[in-house]
C-alpha cells in the first residue's frame, strides 16, 4: 500500500489513531531507501572533520545518537554551498579556520587533534563571546548577531540534528500524525505516547 | 472559436469562485470557471505529511530561488519550503508601487487559489461593522445590514463547517459552530485572568476556524498534524479544492478551465451588458473569447479591479463599470503588528498534545460600549500560548550533553497576542493600470498606491499597550511589547476596490454585488467591501457570494438579466 492510499483511508476511518501509526511506519519504510552518503561540495576533509567534531560537541551522542550520527556535517556543507550568500559563507569558513588558530596558539595543534577538555575550553570561549554579544544587542533591543561563526554553526547543528529522522524520532519522539489532540496533559503522558 | 454561450462565467476558483461555481451549478446554470493558474492534484501536490528530512533545506526554504522568483511572496510567514508552489511567481506577475509606499501583494494562482493557503479564521460581521460608515460619515454606507447576510452566514457555515465557542456577543455574532478546539493550559490561565480583570469588556475565546472537529458533509475531522497551508489529504479544513469545487463538479453543470489568464471583459454597448471574457491561454498564449449571460468576478480584490480597469470601452474610458470613478479606489487591508508576548509561569509539568492548527481570539473591545478618544473602530487579537521546542536552543547558552538534555524538554509557556485592526476606506489608497509594464502574458499590470493613515497607526499603538495590560493581568513575566511596521498587503486581507453602496455615483456595486453600470456583472470577492471591520473577511466574502448567486439566478428566471 502506498503512503497516499493509507492517508486516503484515514479520511474515511473512524479509528484514526490506529491507522495513523500504520501510515507513519510507511514513511519510515520509504525513507530507509534514501540513505546514501552525500558528496561534500564546499568543506575539504580537514574542514569537514572540524565541523563534524564541533557539531558532535554541541549535540553529542548520549543515550540517543548525536549530530555525527545524524550527519549534520552534510547538512552544513549543503547550506554553505547552496543557501548562504558569499559573505555568510566567508564568515563561517574564516571562523572555522580561526578555531584552529586559537588551538595552535594555546596548545600547538589543530582543533581536531586536541583532547576533549581542550576542545570544550575553546568552544566555551566561543559560546561566551556569542552570549556577551547577544546580551549587548539585547540591551539595545536589537536582534541577536547572526554573522558570527559559533552562532552559525550552533544554529545549523540544531536545525540539522532536530530536523533529521534521528533527531525527530529518537530524540524528540515526534509524530507526523499525532495520536490525539488535548489541550493540557501531564508531560509524562506526552513522553510515553 | 467555440460559440457556446455559458449561463455564467466565474473568474477565479478560490474562496469566492468556488462558492459561485457550487451555487450556480446547483441552481442548474451551465457555468465556466476560468482559473489563471495550474490544476492541483491533492495526491501529488499536498505535502502536509512530508517530514522535514525529506525536504532539501530542512524547512529553511530554497532561499536563492525565492530571492529570484518570489521576492514579495517570501515576506509572508505562511510560505515555506513545502508550499511555496502555492504562492505566485512574482517575476511572471509583477506590479509596481510608489517609492515610499510599499505594498506586499501575497497571491496564489492555481485551482483553489489562496483558499489552499488561507488562515481559516472565520468570524461574522455585525451591525457594529455594517453601520459604522454611516454613523461616522466615513466612506459610503453599506447597502446591507446584518439581518440580510445572517441567513447566508448560516448557509455557508452549514456547508464548510466552522468550529468555535458561542459567546453571546452582539458585536461578534455566534455562528452554527462545530465543537470548539481545546484551549491549552496557559491559555486557560490567561482566559481566567482576563475574565476577572476585564469583566464585560474583554474575553478570550478559542479561534473560530473553518476546520472540522467532527465528521461533516463527507469530510473527515482534523487529525492535528498541524501545517494546514501545505494541503490536507483528509480535506478537514475548508478550501475550494477540498469542498466547494468538488460539490460544483458533482452537479455536472460546471467546467473548470485552468491556465486561463483573464485579460478583460467584453461589453455590448447596445444591451449595456457584459457579453463575455477574453483570456490568454497560459500555456499556448492564444487569445480566446468565452461568451456568458452573466459574469462573476471572483479573482481577488486587486485582480478583479485590474480586469475591470483593463476593460475600458468608449462608454467607460476609465474602466468598465466605473461611472462612479471609485473603481480601484478605497483599497484597505487590516493593519496588524501591535501586540505583546510574555512568559506564563506555572504548568511546567503539562503540555498540549498534537498540533492544534488554531489559536485564541480576543474579540474587539474598543469603541464597542464607549467611544475611544484617540481613534475610530477597533481591533481583535489573535494569539496562542505554547512551549518553545528545540528552536530556543539557538539563542540559549551552552552545548554538550546537558544542553541537549535541556532541549529534550519543552521551554516555559509563552503567550502572544497579535492585533488585527480595522482600516478605514480612503479614496487616496488606490490601484491604477501601469501603462509601462505588462505581465508574462502581455497584460498591463497595476500600480498600487496605499499607505496606513493616522487612525491605523493609533490602533497599532493601542494594540501594543492593551496586549501588555492583559498579559500583565495574567501574571506574565518578561513581557515584550510588539509594535511592527508592516507594509499594507501583508495581512492578505486586501479589499474595497469595487465597493458596494446605495448610490451609483459613489459606488461600483449595489447591495447584491451587482455592478450599477452592467446588471449581468457581479463582483463578489474582497473588492466589494465598503469597510473592513477588524475580523478576518473570508467568511463574509463567501456569504456575500452565495447571496449574490441566489439573487442573480432569481433575476435570470424573471428575465431581468
Amino acid at each position: 500500500m502506498h503512503r497516499r492510499q493509507a492517508l486516503r483511508l484515514l479520511a474515511s476511518a473512524a479509528t484514526l489513531p490506529l491507522l495513523s501509526r500504520e501510515a507513519f511506519s510507511l514513511f519510515q519504510a520509504a525513507h530507509e531507501q534514501l540513505s546514501e552518503q552525500r558528496v561534500l561540495k564546499t568543506l575539504d576533509p580537514h574542514q569537514n572533520a572540524t565541523v563534524t567534531t564541533i557539531a558532535e560537541a554541541i549535540i553529542p551522542q548520549t543515550s540517543t545518537p548525536g549530530a555525527k550520527a545524524a550527519r549534520v556535517n552534510e547538512f552544513i556543507d549543503l547550506i554553505l554551498t547552496e543557501w548562504y550568500d558569499e559573505e555568510e559563507k566567508s564568515t563561517f569558513l574564516t571562523g572555522l579556520a580561526d578555531v584552529d588558530s586559537r588551538t595552535r596558539e594555546l596548545y600547538g595543534k589543530n582543533f581536531v587533534e586536541c583532547g576533549e577538555k581542550q576542545q570544550v575550553e575553546i568552544l566555551q570561549a566561543l559560546d561566551d563571546e556569542v552570549a556577551a554579544r547577544t546580551e549587548d544587542v539585547r540591551r539595545r533591543r536589537n536582534r541577536p548577531p547572526e554573522k558570527n561563526f559559533f552562532f552559525m554553526i550552533k544554529q545549523l547543528t540544531l536545525v540539522g540534528y532536530y530536523t533529521s529522522q534521528i533527531g525527530f524520532e529518537q530524540e524528540l519522539h515526534g509524530e507526523i500524525i499525532p495520536s490525539r489532540h488535548a489541550g493540557c496533559v501531564p508531560l509524562e503522558e506526552e513522553a510515553s505516547k | 472559436m467555440a460559440t457556446k454561450t455559458y449561463d455564467a462565467i466565474v473568474v477565479g476558483s478560490g474562496i469566492t469562485g468556488g462558492w459561485a461555481a457550487k451555487e450556480l451549478g446547483e441552481k442548474g446554470l451551465q457555468t465556466l470557471v476560468l482559473e489563471a493558474g495550474r490544476p492541483i492534484d491533492p495526491d501529488t501536490d499536498y505535502a502536509e505529511h512530508v517530514p522535514e528530512w525529506e525536504v532539501k533545506y530542512r524547512g529553511m526554504g530554497d532561499r536563492k530561488r525565492a530571492d529570484e522568483d518570489q521576492r514579495v511572496q517570501q515576506t509572508c510567514d505562511g510560505m515555506d519550503e513545502w508550499n511555496s508552489k502555492f504562492f505566485t511567481n512574482d517575476k511572471q506577475n509583477p506590479y509596481t508601487t510608489e517609492p515610499d509606499k510599499p505594498f506586499l501583494w501575497i497571491r496564489g494562482r492555481q485551482v483553489g487559489g489562496r483558499s489552499i493557503i488561507w488562515g481559516r479564521q472565520s468570524y461574522r460581521w455585525s451591525d457594529l461593522d455594517f453601520e459604522a460608515n454611516l454613523r461616522e460619515g466615513v466612506g459610503v454606507d453599506w447597502p446591507i445590514r446584518y439581518q440580510e447576510i445572517a441567513p447566508w452566514y448560516d448557509h455557508v457555515e452549514d456547508f464548510i463547517g466552522v468550529s468555535g465557542q458561542a459567546e453571546g456577543l452582539p458585536h461578534l455574532p455566534d455562528g452554527k459552530f462545530l465543537p470548539p478546539m481545546e484551549l491549552n493550559c496557559a491559555e486557560v490561565v490567561v482566559k481566567d485572568a482576563i475574565a476577572k480583570y476585564f469583566p464585560g469588556e474583554r474575553l478570550v475565546t478559542i479561534g473560530r476556524t473553518a476546520i472540522l472537529t467532527q465528521r461533516h458533509n463527507g469530510r473527515a475531522p482534523c487529525h492535528y498534524c498541524g501545517p494546514c497551508a501545505r494541503g490536507c489529504i483528509t480535506r478537514s479544513y475548508f478550501s475550494s479544492l477540498n469542498s466547494t469545487l468538488p460539490a460544483a463538479l458533482t452537479t455536472g453543470k460546471v467546467t473548470v478551465r485552468p491556465h486561463s489568464v483573464v485579460h478583460s471583459l467584453m461589453f455590448d454597448s447596445k444591451t449595456r451588458k457584459v457579453s463575455g471574457v477574453r483570456i490568454i491561454d497560459g500555456q499556448s498564449r492564444d487569445a480566446i473569447e468565452f461568451r456568458g449571460r452573466t459574469v462573476f468576478l471572483c479573482a481577488s480584490a486587486l485582480e478583479s479591479a485590474r480586469i475591470l480597469l483593463n476593460s475600458a470601452t468608449p462608454e467607460f474610458p476609465n474602466g468598465l463599470a466605473n461611472s462612479s470613478g471609485e473603481l480601484g479606489h478605497n483599497l484597505m487591508d487590516h493593519c496588524m503588528g501591535g501586540g505583546a508576548s510574555g512568559r506564563i509561569p506555572g504548568n511546567e509539568d503539562y503540555i498540549a498534545l498534537g498540533n492544534r492548527p488554531n489559536g485564541i481570539y480576543v474579540p474587539r473591545f474598543r469603541n464597542v460600549k464607549q467611544k475611544h478618544p484617540l481613534f475610530l473602530r477597533g481591533y481583535g487579537f489573535q494569539g496562542s500560548a505554547s512551549r518553545p521546542k528545540w528552536e530556543r536552543g539557538v539563542e540559549m547558552r551552552g552545548f554538550g550533553a546537558n544542553f541537549k538534555h535541556a532541549l529534550s524538554r519543552p521551554g516555559p509557556w509563552t503567550c502572544t497576542f497579535y492585533g488585527f485592526g480595522e482600516c478605514l476606506p480612503n479614496h487616496d489608497n488606490f490601484i491604477a493600470i501601469d501603462r509601462e509594464k505588462v505581465d508574462a502574458w502581455g497584460i498591463p499590470v497595476i500600480r498600487i498606491s496605499c499607505a496606513w493613515r493616522e487612525n491605523e497607526r493609533a490602533l497599532l499603538k493601542d494594540m501594543s499597550i492593551s496586549a501588555s495590560e492583559m498579559l500583565s493581568a495574567a501574571g506574565a513575566k518578561d513581557i515584550e511589547p510588539i509594535l511592527q511596521d508592516n507594509a499594507p498587503g501583508l495581512t492578505i486581507h486586501e479589499m474595497g476596490t469595487a465597493r458596494m453602496g446605495r448610490d451609483p455615483k459613489t459606488s461600483v456595486l449595489n447591495g447584491h454585488n451587482q455592478a450599477h453600470d452592467a446588471k449581468n456583472l457581479f463582483v463578489t470577492d474582497g473588492a466589494c467591501m465598503a469597510s473592513s471591520s477588524c475580523v478576518n473577511p473570508s467568511l463574509t466574502y463567501m456569504a456575500l457570494t452565495a447571496r449574490a448567486c441566489d439573487y442573480a439566478v432569481d433575476q435570470m428566471k424573471r428575465g431581468e438579466l
